[in-house]
């Protein structure tokens, strides 16, 4: 199975362990692993922002560079539903793309939706490395929960994390506040909205907060540092998964 | 209590409701109470052997229905609640509607007005209205009652007065009820209600007619349904000998039996309750050998911008049954609070129904006071796809140039990068290392604690950043070795 690994713009610039650690999860379950070189983002701050001809755009750029593929993995939520739900809707009047980006929209999986389905699928698969000695609390970012039902598989792919106990917060499904361009647009209103995420996640004394969508981590870590938090960690799945320093 | 808008002022007004602490705790106490109310109607609901998705899709198609041929349930309606003995008066804006109630008070000779909830009556800024023509109007419903006092608007369109506290409340009863202020505590409550039932006594008593809302208006026989709980609706509407139903042509449901279907989802979606305390289905005026009821009754019908939605890409708005889960389900709300979104509707629906009522341009911060979590349109129980419209107003406020320069500036150069990799790659390249310069090392990792290109961002938040080089850098010298 031939697999493209779509990094996303932000684990290319503010985290690429969790790029390399998508990578070798997948090779993990057999799979090779290709990374389109022209990539560059899926086009979701143009559509946010209401940029409808931009975010045509950028879809047709990943349509082309995503179509030749098994399968498209994503580490991250909120663009696996651009590139799963918005591009079919984006070019549904374009005859020349319609079919395309449906096909590319059915390949692509958000990260552990994949290894969720790979793990099933396939008897051999083997465990993944990660190991983690303590106690984690999981963040359901919007995008990935409500747009495309991401709930049991990080759960169930977090079960087999050797040393790790899951202790759910409240309102786990609440959004934290980010929304991309939100979050710098009206920065004191989602700066109160992680606040109740902080205190929720405070409440479980985990030592570990793992989401699976950087924008969500990137607030979240950023409020609980601001506010004196030095020691729980912010975590990507993919990086509780693979293990190791995450490089 | 007017229908002008003070929506352009969002973002302004977004800091000092933030800023006040007051207000913060009360939010901060109401918000877990509406979800756990919604879960426990839920709950009920399955436990009735009923399907959320199911019932959702009912309802939906209903309001459909009504939408898809709305001129002709209206005329159904006029003629049956005609037949039955009311009249029906159309207004095409708040105004319009203010006007014809100020005329028929002033025709009959009205000078106290009691009132049940009704949005509509904010829309057509009604108060202001027959107070100006010296008719005193009183709010009934507790919370709006406590609004009316404060000589604020609703912040909430079922708990209207959720931003306020007990002492804030108790300040306002002791200073318009001549009496000194008490301390008072959660359990004062019930005391403090049948005190405000004493004093709206006299006005029901009082009033030559009554106005109120309607949740909806049944075509197949001509009647307004009341969905209430504190039994005002009721005193509001037969004690007077006028009565005015004021409220929006889209309100129509076809048949009792839809109706009923609709029951079980509105109640349940924004109490929580089964069903509520009172329902009520009130049908032409007081006919011979009646014990009460007005003399006359007086549908307003009020347009005011909702069938230039018919048709069109925010059709869907129309389909609102006014339960307001979306807005006790939104993070944006509950940080802020309803007056905030500066005209009628507060939350999600009001971030829609805003700027397509008072203007696209009078309201452009509202369709982005949203973070796109999607907790609204998951608990609308019409499927109203609450992100999807305001992603719409989004794309409008695009086509009519309406996006402030700086912004359309900076999403064409991100575009142009988008759109050539190589450039793109350096940049990224440039701004990893640029970023991790920035930052300073602790126990806990490397991040920003100011930053000049995002000040927003590190106003109450560091900015963690990754270690100098991008994914792609490091991935192209990987494969080099």
């Amino acid at each position: 199975m031939r697999v493209a690994l779509y990094v996303t713009c932000l684990v290319d610039l503010m985290r690429p362990a969790i790029g390399f650690a998508a990578l070798r999860l997948i090779e993990a379950c057999g799979c090779e692993v290709v990374v389109p070189p022209a990539q560059t983002c899926c086009g979701q701050p143009a559509w946010n922002a209401g940029n409808r001809p931009l975010a045509i755009e950028l879809a047709r750029k990943a349509i082309g560079e995503l179509e030749n593929y098994d399968a498209i993995v994503v580490p991250s939520g909120s663009c696996a539903d651009q590139i799963r739900n918005v591009y079919p809707q984006l070019l549904a009047d374009q005859p020349a793309w319609a079919e395309r980006a449906r096909r590319v929209a059915g390949n692509c999986r958000e990260l552990t939706t994949f290894l969720h389905e790979m793990s099933r699928s396939t008897a051999e698969i083997p465990d993944f490395p990660g190991e983690f000695a303590g106690s984690a609390t999981y963040h359901d970012s919007c995008k990935g929960l409500r747009a495309l039902g991401v709930k049991e598989q990080p759960r169930e792919l977090l079960a087999r994390v050797r040393g790790l106990t899951l202790r759910e917060m409240d309102e786990c499904e609440a959004c934290c506040g980010f929304g991309g361009a939100f979050s710098v647009r009206f920065a004191d209103v989602s700066t109160r909205i992680v606040d109740d995420k902080c205190a929720a996640i405070a409440r479980t004394g985990a030592d570990a907060v793992i989401g699976g969508d950087l924008g969500c981590l990137l607030n979240i870590e950023g409020r609980l540092r601001r506010l004196g938090d030095q020691t729980t960690r912010v975590l990507h799945i993919a990086e509780v998964l693979a293990g190791g320093d995450g490089s | 209590m007017s229908g002008a808008s003070q929506a352009m002022h969002f973002k302004a007004r977004a800091g000092d409701k933030l800023a006040d602490r007051i207000l913060q705790g009360a939010l901060k106490k109401a918000q877990p109470l509406f979800t756990a109310k919604r879960r426990k109607g839920m709950a009920s609901l399955a436990a009735d052997g009923l399907d959320f998705a199911a019932m959702r899709a009912a309802a939906q198609a209903i309001r459909q229905r009504v939408l898809d041929d709305l001129d002709v349930w209206l005329e159904i309606f006029e003629a049956r609640a005609v037949a039955a003995g009311a009249e029906v008066l159309w207004a095409r804006d708040g105004a319009e509607a203010a006007r014809l109630i100020v005329e028929l008070a002033q025709r009959e000779g009205v000078r106290t007005v009691t009132k049940s909830k009704s949005m509509l009556s904010e829309e057509a800024g009604l108060n202001a209205a027959l107070t100006a023509a010296g008719i005193r109007p009183v709010e009934t419903d507790l919370g709006e009652y406590i609004v009316q006092l404060a000589q604020e608007p609703p912040s909430h369109i079922i708990a209207p007065a959720v931003h306020k506290t007990i002492a804030q409340v108790e300040a306002l009863f002791a200073e318009a009820h001549g009496r000194p202020q008490l301390a008072r505590t959660s359990a004062d409550i019930p005391k403090m209600a049948d005190e405000a039932r004493q004093v709206l006594r006299r006005d029901f008593l009082a009033a030559d007619m009554g106005i109120s809302g309607a949740n909806f208006l049944i075509a197949e026989t001509g009647s307004a349904a009341l969905v209430t709980n504190e039994g005002n609706g009721r005193m509001v509407t037969t004690l007077p000998r006028l009565h005015v139903v004021l409220t929006g042509i889209e309100k129509i449901v076809p048949t009792l039996e839809d109706f009923a279907t609709l029951m079980r989802l509105l109640p349940r979606s924004a109490t929580g309750q089964d069903i509520s305390n009172y329902v009520s289905l009130l049908t032409g005026s007081r006919r011979d050998g009646d014990l009460d009821g007005p003399q006359k009754t007086v549908f307003v019908l009020v347009d005011n911008g909702r069938a230039g939605l018919l048709g069109g890409a925010f059709e869907p708005m129309l389909r609102c049954i006014r339960c307001g889960a979306c807005m006790n389900h939104c993070p944006v709300y509950f940080a802020l609070g309803g007056h905030a979104y500066g005209w009628v509707y507060p939350g999600p629906m009001g971030s829609v129904l805003t700027p397509l009522y008072t203007g696209l341009e009078n309201a452009l911060d509202l369709p982005h006071a949203s973070t796109g979590c999607n907790q609204c349109g998951s608990v609308c129980p019409v499927g109203i796809p609450l992100p999807d419209l305001l992603h719409g107003l989004r794309e409008a406020q695009n086509a009519r140039g309406l996006r402030p320069p700086g912004e359309r500036l900076t999403m064409r150069l991100w575009g142009w990068l988008a759109r050539h990799p190589r450039s793109y790659r350096l940049l990224i390249r440039l701004a990893a290392r640029y970023l991790h310069w920035l930052g300073d090392d602790d126990a806990a990792g490397r991040r920003i604690r100011i930053f000049g290109l995002a000040p927003a961002w590190t106003a109450g938040r560091d900015l963690p950043v990754g270690p100098g080089r991008s994914f792609f850098e490091q991935y192209a010298a990987r494969k080099r070795d």
